[in-house]
């Protein structure tokens, strides 16, 4: 796993960081769910199970666990400011993380951003438009900027907008959406 | 007898040239995902999901049999060479390959690697072939309350395998179980948890999940890396290794022992059978084992091939553990044995006890492509590629993950021809990265979202034909079995913890 967590000095200074944002944001989405599981009916009918009845006991059971794991974060970071200030002294020249936007970072932002209009165009200009611009912007991204082996990235986006063709519609035979066949 | 012609009919249909290709290209893919760092197998196989619908079932598991394998061992290359890990399960090699390679002997790291992945491979899938029917035959004794508290037991023991964060493993496995809960109830022909829409009625197809969960979640978490290339190229001038060196000496060989082969690759096979644990578990476990027994315990850590053929045969063996419970109860225990379940369920088929006898003929030539996988394509890939095995990781980044985002999300596509699929993909991308991000275990994730309508269904029958009485788990000899086991598991597991025995690491 290439995954690198921000510093615990960095998630200091963000508010109550994604420790305890993660699980809040899943406890949100769990009571929706705990809320729409009961309007199914009672749990239990002549002593049977009911439709509603797991969901409602996943739920509950989710529940105690993130708000364990809140807590947790809570404490985390009440532990963490305690120590902040010795750590501050010492460390002013630490090295700033990068720049994140609700949790995402902005290259992550930026494969969202773009696949989101990747999946818009798909239907509507079809699949050769759409992947050729996607790939192109992709490179860009991972690649460092369009400038640095501009001529290499267009390559690359017409060779692997060209072998997604082939693999999906020539050798597995997927009927792909094309412009002219809008 | 009948059993015995069927497996050897697996070995058969290998030799049919498209099936062949595919075992081989598989196998190809699966090195370069496994020796790519921050690339795995599991995302191999999860690309490879989509075009499973186009293909023959048994090409499609022959195909994941031999990335499998592939993925397991390739982690060894970039672990030996430049001291990362291309896979979590090449941890162990690491610690004795790098210090073989600075002293000039990666090459050598490299073949003793190779020779224990073989052995390890071979045994496992010999293991599998030889102990699978008879799991299957213990599998039919096992009643409806003994399947929830087995399935409960599976599901207790992936979560407190996730050492350090149970909570965490909790949370997420929890989470997979209510996203499984979306769409027609499994007992009742009630929508649940659609909102009013229509689209959600079918409920979350695995492929999306997975898809996000594997591949998306992946291209944002590389999306934050400034480098260009997959491997620095520097290192690659550093790292040289020449052909004529991968032959381990026999001397070498003996030294470390059939039976440490042997012991290995059982221990291997062992972990593989018990859900959650994985490839890095298996070599955890064996390489601390082939310290604790070794005549030379101080030699480990410093370049012994001892600590890597034990870890390698012991991560490869685990390959055909982790078939046991997916084919006969219908549990997978890891992520790749859950997506090669996709893979059955897309074609119609659902493993249970009776899937061995009656649909042998389909799964023999997956066995078959483990064990050839590992007896012939591991050493003869390590001869023709190895001397430019660092050439090829070292990929241009750009590419390798535009490519990557492409056959995920026309993968995504191509099961119903909607966009839908692909919108969902790439939710579960950026809930997969949050979760990821805080150190969440997304392999929770997805064996809850597979795992709990088994769970739910196996809970509603058993207490339906008990007239709703929950004793039935506790008075029901094969349950209470499994729960007298969820109760050692959680004794050694959780409340007296495996003690630090020293190693500086513990398993992924």
């Amino acid at each position: 796993m290439s995954l690198k967590p921000s510093s615990p000095h960095s998630s200091r200074r963000a508010g109550l960081g994604g420790e305890f944002c993660v699980p809040a944001a899943l406890a949100i989405i769990t009571l929706i769910y705990l809320v729409s599981a009961i309007q199914l009916g009672p749990p239990m009918k002549a002593g049977n199970m009911t439709a509603s009845f797991f969901p409602i006991a996943t739920a509950i059971i989710m529940l105690i666990a993130l708000s364990c794991a809140m807590i947790h974060a809570l404490r985390g970071r009440a532990r963490a400011s305690a120590e902040s200030s010795s750590i501050d002294a010492e460390s002013h020249d630490e090295i700033p993380s990068g720049r994140q936007y609700a949790g995402l970072s902005l290259g992550a932002i930026g494969v969202v951003v773009l696949t989101a209009g990747y999946l818009l165009a798909f239907d509507l200009i079809g699949y050769f438009v759409a992947t050729f611009v996607y790939v192109l912007l992709l490179c860009c991204l991972f690649g460092g900027g369009f400038r640095d082996k501009w001529l290499t990235k267009l390559i690359a986006a017409i060779a692997i907008t060209l072998a997604g063709y082939l693999l999906f519609e020539v050798v597995f035979q997927v009927r792909l959406p094309t412009l002219w066949s809008q | 007898m009948d059993a015995i012609s069927g497996l050897l009919g697996g070995f058969a249909a290998l030799a049919n040239p498209e099936t062949l290709l595919y075992m081989i290209g598989g196998f190809l893919i699966g090195t370069f995902f496994g020796a790519v760092p921050g690339l795995t197998s599991v995302l191999a196989i999860a690309l490879l999901l989509p075009l499973t619908y186009s293909l023959d079932v048994t090409t499609a598991l022959v195909a994941c049999a031999s990335i499998f394998m592939a993925g397991m061992c390739s982690g060894s290359i970039t672990a030996t060479t430049i001291n990362i890990p291309g896979a979590p399960s090449s941890m162990m090699t690491a610690l004795e390959g790098y210090p073989m390679q600075q002293r000039g002997e990666g090459a050598k790291a490299l073949g003793h690697a190779a020779l224990g992945s073989m052995i390890g491979g071979s045994l496992g899938a010999l293991l599998l072939m030889v102990m699978a029917p008879l799991a299957a035959d213990v599998a039919l004794l096992i009643r409806t309350p003994g399947k929830f508290s087995l399935i409960a037991f599976a599901l207790i023991v992936i979560i407190i395998s996730q050492r350090g964060s149970i909570t965490k493993g909790m949370i997420a496995t929890l989470f997979g179980v209510m996203v499984a809960t979306i769409g027609i109830d499994v007992v009742q022909p009630l929508a649940r948890f659609t909102f009013g829409t229509g689209v959600l009625v079918q409920g979350i197809d695995m492929m999306p999940l997975i898809i996000g969960t594997f591949a998306i979640s992946e291209l944002l978490v590389q999306a934050d890396s400034r480098s260009t290339r997959t491997v620095d190229p520097s290192m690659i001038k550093a790292a040289k290794v020449r052909r004529r060196d991968f032959i381990p000496p026999l001397s070498e060989v003996r030294e470390i022992g059939a039976l440490r082969y042997l012991k290995s690759a059982v221990i291997g096979y062992a972990v593989g059978i018990l859900p959650g644990a994985g490839g890095s578990m298996a070599a955890f476990v064996s390489y601390a084992e082939s310290m604790r027994s070794s005549k030379h315990p101080e030699r480990y850590g410093k370049g012994n091939p001892e600590g890597i053929a034990a870890a390698e045969c012991a991560n490869n063996s685990m390959c055909g553990g982790a078939f046991v419970p997916m084919l006969t109860f219908g549990i997978p225990g890891d992520p790749t044995t859950a997506i090669v379940l996709g893979v059955l369920v897309i074609n119609g088929l659902q493993p249970g006890p009776q899937f061995m006898t009656q649909q042998l003929d389909l799964i023999a030539p997956m066995f078959a492509s483990l064990f050839v996988s590992a007896l012939i394509l591991i050493p003869l890939t390590l001869y023709l590629l190895g001397p430019y095995f660092l050439k090829i990781v070292s990929i241009r980044r750009d590419v390798l993950y535009s490519s990557i985002a492409i056959v995920a999300l026309v993968g995504s596509y191509v099961a119903t021809y909607s966009t839908f699929q692909m919108a969902l993909a790439l939710v579960f991308g950026v809930l997969a990265y949050y979760l990821r991000k805080q150190k969440y275990p997304t392999v929770c994730l997805l064996l809850g979202f597979v795992l709990g309508p088994s769970l739910e269904e196996y809970c509603r029958r058993a207490l339906s034909i008990n007239d709703g009485n929950p004793l039935i788990f506790f008075t029901s000899p094969d349950s209470l079995f499994f729960i007298a086991l969820t109760a050692v598991f959680f004794y050694f597991m959780v409340i007296r913890k495996p003690k630090d025995n020293g190693l500086g690491t513990r398993p992924a």
